[in-house]
């Protein structure tokens, strides 16, 4: 264990020295474009911030996209956690479920969205679909890993209790499944928001993918950077909210880290 | 006991022939890899013997372990980590539920005085020390009030000072609780210390080749481990893992070794 620092001393390292780097950048970005150091096509600080007063539009986007995010997650998490369940209960499934799972995190989103446009219609299914297939290869991993996770003499003392199957899974194999499972579901959130941004740039009428590439078009590029900021605010986002839940659920093991 | 490896397959056990009378201790002792846990998890019913067959007063393993009839201590404490001390100990009395156990369950309170961890009922395994650890897994063993408590190297891990506190309390728990109790051991003095008989076992194939009756009195006392009938059958035990000759070849003079 680390010599315990002073409260003060912890705060300032885990939050005001990168909040004191952003502002310094920030300074240096204001002040590089006001003297006409950057290119046109990037824009100073201020002038992405001013995007945000005046655009009306601009909640409904971000509302709009992790609508569709968390629905393709949470559909990706019910599936995945499901597939990776009976590839451990039903052995001879393991190794297919396993290499579907790698085959569709290897699809291109990019080349895919189109595709399923036509297929599925325009609309928030398409982008669904996708943040589901972007997302759900963490959590297959994850899932499958953690429920084999306990060792082999735990098992043998659920054994020696004579626990059914059902108690094994409740007692042993979740529980200790749930490091894994977070760590899962941390990596693949991310994931979610950039397949539903991916998604919509292939046709949407309403998120954050959609107003970046009007932006786009429109030559409009500050507000093209407050689109890069905003995915980037929500992908974080969407993995601090689970290392959070992860922090208060994990009370008994901090060492399980697929990533930090 | 055969396994199936990845080449010929292995003899683990050949020719066990182990009688255990109820409410005694045993002990087995043997060189590593000569199968002594491997015998544990046969009695036990976590392997079923290739041929041979392991009756517990009558009844099959799958049997007894079904009515609950075993308690293991195994090497490591194999305690669950997100579950505090109470909740660890009160395990087993949850999976047999409280009404189904043909046995009434000892309380968990009543275990937690027995091993001494008054006021870390709500700790967590992993605030708790190795020796800690191991009363935490004793005591659940203990929970549904087995027959049979089996204990695999039990304190192998912990340090000879624990290691030794460790085993006078481990007797005064079997003397209280009544149960037969087999313990696997690496330690000759251990083995002979605890147990009215000691098993020995050689290596490749597994096999007991003579068992040493130990007549100390019980309860066990420090001081009998200075006794000439401790020393008498540690040096029996001696003889029956080394052979006689090597024991006593001149020149080569072993002392006793008191773990």
């Amino acid at each position: 264990m680390l010599p315990r620092r002073s409260l003060a001393r912890r705060m300032w390292s885990s939050t005001g020295m990168p909040l004191a780097a952003i502002i310094v950048l920030l300074g240096l970005a204001e002040s590089a474009k006001y003297f006409g150091v950057l290119p046109v096509f990037l824009p100073s600080p201020s002038q992405v911030a001013a995007e945000v007063v005046d655009n009306p539009a601009l909640l409904g986007n971000v509302a709009s996209t992790a609508y569709k995010a968390a629905s393709g997650y949470g559909i990706a998490a019910t599936v995945a956690v499901g597939a990776a369940a009976i590839a451990v209960l039903v052995r001879p499934l393991y190794g297919s479920i396993y290499n579907l799972g790698v085959g569709i995190h290897a699809v291109p989103i990019i080349a895919t969205a189109p595709l399923l446009a036509l297929w599925l219609g325009v609309g928030p299914q398409v982008q669904i679909t996708i943040a589901a297939l972007a997302s759900q290869f963490p959590m297959l991993v994850g899932t499958m890993q953690g429920l084999q996770s306990a060792d082999a003499q735990q098992r043998e003392l659920m054994h020696v209790l004579s626990a059914t199957r059902a108690q094994m899974l409740r007692f042993l194999l979740l529980p200790s499944a749930l490091p894994y499972l977070f760590a899962g579901f941390k990596i693949a959130a991310p994931s979610a928001i950039l397949g539903a941004v991916t998604a919509e740039w292939a046709g949407a009428d309403r998120g954050v993918g959609a107003m970046m590439l009007y932006a786009l078009f429109s030559y409009d590029t500050p507000k093209v950077w407050l689109a890069v900021l905003i995915t980037c605010l929500m992908a974080a986002g969407g993995y601090g909210f689970w290392a959070l839940v992860e922090h208060v659920a994990i009370y008994w093991d901090r060492d399980v880290e697929i990533a930090e | 006991m055969v396994f199936a490896g990845r080449g010929e397959p292995v003899v683990a056990l050949d020719k066990v022939d182990l009688h255990l009378p109820p409410s005694r201790f045993g002990s087995i002792i043997g060189p590593s890899g000569c199968g002594k846990s491997t015998l544990l998890r046969l009695i036990a019913d976590v392997m079923q013997p290739t041929a041979g067959i392991v009756r517990l007063g009558g009844a099959t393993p799958a049997a007894a372990r079904r009515d609950y009839a075993f308690g293991f201590v195994f090497q490591s404490p194999t305690l669950l980590p997100w579950r505090n001390v109470h909740e660890n100990i009160s395990l087993p009395v949850e999976i047999a539920g409280r009404t189904r156990a043909q046995r009434p369950p000892r309380s968990a309170e009543e275990l937690i005085d027995l091993v001494g961890l008054q006021g870390f009922e709500k700790a967590l395994p992993h605030q708790l020390s190795g020796g800690m650890q191991q009363r935490v897994a004793i005591a659940r063993a203990l929970a549904l009030e087995p027959d049979v408590l089996l204990l695999d190297e039990p304190f192998g891990a912990l340090d000879e000072i624990t290691r030794q506190r460790m085993n006078l309390e481990l007797l005064r728990i079997w003397a209280e609780s009544g149960t037969t109790a087999l313990l696997v051991t690496h330690s000759i003095a251990e083995a002979v210390f605890m147990a009215d008989q000691v098993h020995i076992m050689s290596a490749r194939p597994g096999r007991i080749t003579a068992v040493v009756d130990v007549p100390l009195p019980r309860p066990r006392t420090l001081a009998m481990m200075r006794s000439s009938v401790f020393f008498d059958c540690v040096n029996r035990v001696r003889d029956g893992l080394f052979g006689r000759d090597e024991a006593c070849t001149p020149g080569s003079v072993q002392p006793v070794e008191v773990y």
